[in-house]
């Protein structure tokens, strides 16, 4: 069970689905990290050479991820709060930022248009 | 300094929206008045920091002390527009 960043993944898992579950690493860099080592889209951790972990745990941990990236977002939401900006306001209410209707549907923006964000916490 | 919204919505090539605003330093030992204005677009430069403003929100002028954080966003960030909903009781049923 090869670990990456001090995670356990399964041989199964596909290494998309494995980086992907970083905070901070979505499909964009996650395929661009794949790329760059010539791993196929499909491909499982299980495939992965020795070599190719370390390069991927080396770019890994020169990027901001994780809790690094939680901190910057929590930052920038409590600085335009104690600014009292109006998009500090919306976010403290839990209501949407940027103009969105409010008679209906804001679900998404009760969810997480917090302080903390508790689905990203 | 965050790139804010605002900043990211504009083209590089026009610069800030810079609005002519009457701005004087208050001496020190007089009263601050506020910079009395209606310009809620124009953008806060480095120079407006720790000026005081009244930025007009559509029925009052509002005070608004800018601090270095404040720079690059809009005059009108910081002054709201909109009253919370809090209902009232009519008396004739």
């Amino acid at each position: 069970m090869p670990y990456i960043l001090g995670t356990n993944f399964l041989e199964t898992q596909f290494v998309k689905s494995a980086l992907e579950s970083f905070y901070g690493v979505g499909p964009k860099v996650s395929q661009r990290l794949m790329a760059r080592y010539y791993i196929h889209p499909t491909a499982k951790i299980g495939a992965l050479k020795q070599q190719q972990i370390m390069a991927i745990q080396e770019d890994l941990s020169n990027m901001t991820i994780g809790n690094d990236a939680r901190r910057i977002l929590k930052d920038t939401i409590m600085r335009l709060k104690e600014m009292g900006t109006y998009r500090g306001r919306r976010h403290a209410l839990n209501l949407p930022v940027r103009g969105q209707n409010t008679r209906s549907q804001i679900v998404t923006a009760r969810k997480h248009n917090r302080i903390v964000d508790r689905t990203h916490g | 300094m965050q790139p804010t919204t605002a900043r990211l919505a504009r083209s590089i090539w026009k610069g800030p929206h810079i609005v002519p605003l009457p701005l004087a330093r208050p001496k020190p030992g007089q009263r601050v008045i506020p910079i009395k204005t209606q310009a809620r677009s124009a953008t806060i430069l480095p120079n407006f920091v720790g000026l005081k403003f009244a930025v007009h929100n559509g029925k009052i002028y509002q005070d608004v002390t800018v601090t270095e954080d404040m720079v690059g966003h809009k005059l009108g960030e910081f002054a709201q527009t909109r009253k919370r909903f809090s209902y009232k009781m009519s008396k004739n049923k």
